[in-house]
């Protein structure tokens, strides 16, 4: 186990390397750059010499490798440099907004499971009744909307026509995590739901619960104690994956309920080209997959001791 | 062994959940404190959403010497610059009493009295002197811009000496760059200045708000409003809504398809047109648009009218030029082709310009008539623009290849790539017309990439640089923009309206034509 965990956490440095090096090429080969994007965005123009010194102020008139080379000089010792845009730090500024993200993450991956968990067994348990019917219909409606689409549908319906929650989604006081975070937990529900439902009835399916029935214990006694138990690796592979992408923010939806997050803030340093913006966020990205996915292997083997790591033997 | 083992699943899954709930309270805390300000929120407050404050837009604070810091400096009430622009986009004195020329190269300028900064401190000489220098040191346009070789100090009188002659340079210190605010008092770690406006600014968090507080020493009146806090809502949908819930009182940049909703008795629009103007800048170096016959005819077959009363839905005004009406020397004093897409195919059939094999696209030389038109996606009305045009310039023989890209910058400085750029600019920052053909039309303009070369335009501008009276800048103005209007160097399509939309109980906030001054001490609500 140490040998494989140490093994997945080496694996970063060449995937940083990597993934750094991309996005790094690929910003650069999109054109324009930070100065440039301010001119377009404010429609005033700047003298030659203006932008000439504006760009070599931020080392934008070096070739690629070069600010390539620099940036990584920079990150190794620490230091992940200064936001072409705002001028701030990044690691402060990246700081700043992880709180936003990692609430939001929580409240909508616990809203998520509180839908679809319930949801999923009785769809699972009713199979083929009406209420499965209707549990399926709107795990498919849910699954064919877009996210915007949804923040807007519950806009509209939360804070403008029954004014419960606002629209402002600013992260003060407990009501402004409840629109974005029920936007995402549709969604994910929604997948959730029919990926927990066909765990279920798996599971209902297979000999140990005929014998249970058998022996006359209660199907509720087998539902939670032995079903549920056995859906939770495939439960947790579900979370796993959205961990992931929630820890990134959640870009549409942070932007539409101006919800201060790291989402947010990367798609603000693409539009402007804000390359030590970016690759914070990239290294964030990078990393938290590959721990959020270590920690899950992990815990397959805690739940399910058949599982083995990095070809242990059993 | 088995009874372990199930203890340590369930150990497992609380510590996950612990996580999860502990990541929420932590991060609810956290943010719980970041958003705490010594604010008052009692009393009347104004709560104000805007799309354009933000660092995107070079507003990551409301310091005027940093970025475009001076937009939201003196748009939010919290800082004044010596002269304003009027309505009819002349200067006139500020925080300025008045000022003479006493010569080409020195303005002397009286202070008003009686004003204080809200750091406390009093507006003299001294503290203006001060803040310009640091103006000139730190702004990215200021030192090019004003020319300044020397300041001095006394009492209430500044005098100015310039380097070179710099007609405009009322103009320039009526720029938000020039708001003048207290260096001694410094600028806060959010970027907080200590102007001379009607509202103090109390706390900033870039791209998420900023929160004012009434100046109660203020010079010119006394702010109606307890408090205002301005709200950086980028997405025009949620503007929409935060103002349909009353979340907030005003808006500017709701998105036109929203405007209907507004229409009616409980809000209140308060528009005009800004120099801010859609335009295309035709490329010399092409074997295309070095044609005069086919600029003349692009000119003459863009349908301008069509695309504001259709795509923009009325929300613009069609252009002649490159300044408004609002401005002595804009709207109509110019003349520019009028559409007319039978003339259009006249000029281009006289040119040699026809379609031999009947294909819809003219020919000459067995040259094809395709028109590279680029421009860039980031303001929601060229690439709207851009299908207006190919509609009909497609209709009278034209080919187009639109390039709607965020790379434009770097294909306009490749003069081989497109035969058109269209973009949309500020023409008039200023208030001044010598600044549009200084950056965009002339040998030496850095936005000159069409190559575009007129020695009559060349010896105007020389004129216009040394000439201090405004009524001969004005003709100097009107002459240059007929130049490049009768070169088809240039088609002006259409000028901006920008519209802010309040509730009906909002009064006193009224869109200018320079697009600078919104807060003011008139600013009130009823109830």
């Amino acid at each position: 186990m140490k040998r494989y965990l140490i093994k997945r956490l080496l694996l970063l440095v060449p995937v940083l390397f990597g993934i750094t090096f991309l996005s790094f090429a690929m910003m650069y080969l999109a054109g324009s750059d930070a100065v440039l994007q301010q001119m377009d965005a404010t429609g005033l123009a700047l003298s030659r010499e203006a932008l000439n010194a504006q760009r070599a102020s931020l080392g934008l008139d070096k070739p690629f490798l070069v600010q390539y080379v620099t940036w990584l000089g920079r990150f190794l010792t620490g230091d992940m440099g200064t936001s072409y845009v705002s001028g701030e730090e990044v690691f402060s500024v990246f700081l700043s907004k992880l709180p936003a993200t990692l609430e939001l993450a929580a409240v909508s991956m616990i809203l998520t499971l509180l839908i679809s968990l319930p949801l999923g067994i009785l769809a699972a348990v009713r199979q083929n009744k009406w209420s499965d019917y209707l549990i399926r219909f709107a795990s498919f409606t849910g699954n064919s909307l877009p996210n915007f689409f949804v923040a807007l549908v519950l806009m509209y319906l939360l804070s403008i026509r029954v004014p419960l929650f606002p629209v402002i989604a600013d992260g003060t006081g407990w009501k402004s995590v409840v629109l974005p975070s029920l936007t995402l937990a549709v969604a994910m529900s929604a997948k959730y739901l029919r990926q927990i439902r066909a765990a279920v009835l798996e599971e209902l399916g297979k000999d140990y619960v005929t014998g249970a029935r058998a022996r006359g214990i209660r199907f509720s006694v087998t539902l939670w104690k032995s079903v549920l138990r056995s859906c939770l690796v495939p439960i947790l592979t579900l979370m796993t994956l959205s961990a992931g992408s929630l820890l990134g923010g959640t870009a549409i939806v942070e932007s539409i309920f101006l919800w201060d997050g790291v989402g947010k803030m990367a798609v603000d340093a693409i539009s402007m080209r804000d390359y030590p913006v970016i690759q914070a966020y990239v290294v964030w990205m990078a990393l938290i997959y590959v721990l959020v996915n270590l920690v899950m292997d992990v815990l397959y083997q805690v739940l399910d001791p058949r599982i083995r790591l990095g070809g242990e033997k059993a | 062994m088995k009874r372990k083992k199930t203890k340590n699943r369930g150990s497992g899954l609380a510590f996950l959940l612990a996580v999860v709930l502990a990541a929420t309270a932590i991060s609810g805390c956290g943010r719980e404190t970041q958003t705490e300000t010594d604010l008052s929120e009692s009393g009347k407050t104004f709560v104000f959403g805007d799309t354009t404050f933000n660092a995107e837009n070079g507003e990551a604070d409301i310091n005027p010497h940093n970025g475009n810091g001076g937009w939201a400096c003196i748009r939010y009430g919290v800082g004044e610059t010596l002269f304003r622009f009027s309505d009819s986009m002349e200067t006139e004195p500020w925080l300025a009493e008045s000022w003479e020329n006493l010569d080409e190269l020195t303005w002397q300028i009286t202070l008003r009295e009686g004003i204080s900064f809200t750091s406390g401190r009093a507006l003299d000489a001294e503290a203006v002197k001060e803040c310009l220098e640091d103006l000139v040191e730190n702004h990215v346009r200021a030192a090019g811009d004003l020319q300044i070789a020397e300041i001095m100090a006394e009492g209430r009188t500044l005098t100015i000496r310039t380097e070179t002659p710099v007609p405009a340079l009322t103009g320039f210190l009526a720029d938000p760059y020039a708001c003048i605010f207290d260096v001694e008092a410094g600028v806060s770690e959010e970027g907080i200045v200590q102007g001379t406006g009607p509202y103090r600014a109390v706390s900033l968090t870039t791209d998420q708000e900023l929160r004012l507080v009434k100046n109660e020493n203020y010079w010119n009146g006394e702010p109606k409003l307890d408090g205002i806090t301005i709200r950086t809502i980028s997405d025009g949908d949620t503007l929409t809504m935060a103002l349909q819930s009353g979340e907030i009182d005003g808006a500017y940049g709701v998105p036109y398809a929203s405007y209907p909703l507004f229409e009616n008795e409980n809000y209140t629009f308060s528009g005009c047109a800004t120099s801010r103007v859609f335009f295309g800048a035709m490329n010399f170096k092409s074997g295309i648009t070095s044609d005069p016959a086919v600029r003349q005819a692009i000119a003459m077959g863009i349908d301008k009218e069509g695309f504001v009363e259709t795509l923009l839905g009325g929300n613009g005004y069609v252009a002649a030029g490159a300044f408004p009406d609002s401005f002595s020397f804009g709207g109509g004093a110019v003349r520019a082709a009028s559409y007319d897409p039978e003339g259009a195919r006249e000029v281009l059939e006289e040119a040699g310009w026809r379609d031999t094999d009947g294909d819809g696209v003219r020919e000459k030389d067995g040259t094809p008539l395709v028109l590279r038109w680029l421009t860039y996606p980031s303001r929601q009305e060229l690439p709207l623009l851009a299908e207006a045009a190919q509609a009909t310039l497609e209709d009278i023989g034209f080919q187009m290849e639109i390039n709607s890209t965020a790379d434009h910058n770097r294909i306009r400085a490749d003069e081989t790539a497109w035969d058109i750029y269209v973009s949309a600019m500020v023409t008039a920052p200023t208030g001044d017309p010598e600044y549009f053909f200084k950056y965009h039309c002339l040998d030496s303009s850095s936005s000159n990439d069409g190559q575009y070369h007129s020695d009559r335009l060349e010896e105007l501008a020389g004129e216009l640089a040394q000439t201090f009276d405004t009524d001969r800048r004005a003709e100097l103005a009107v002459e240059m923009q007929q130049v490049i209007l009768d070169d088809n160097a240039y088609v002006f399509c259409s000028h901006l309206r920008m519209n802010m939309i309040t509730k009906s109980t909002v009064t006193g906030l009224t869109a200018h034509p320079c697009d600078y001054y919104e807060i003011t001490a008139e600013l009130d609500m009823e109830g």
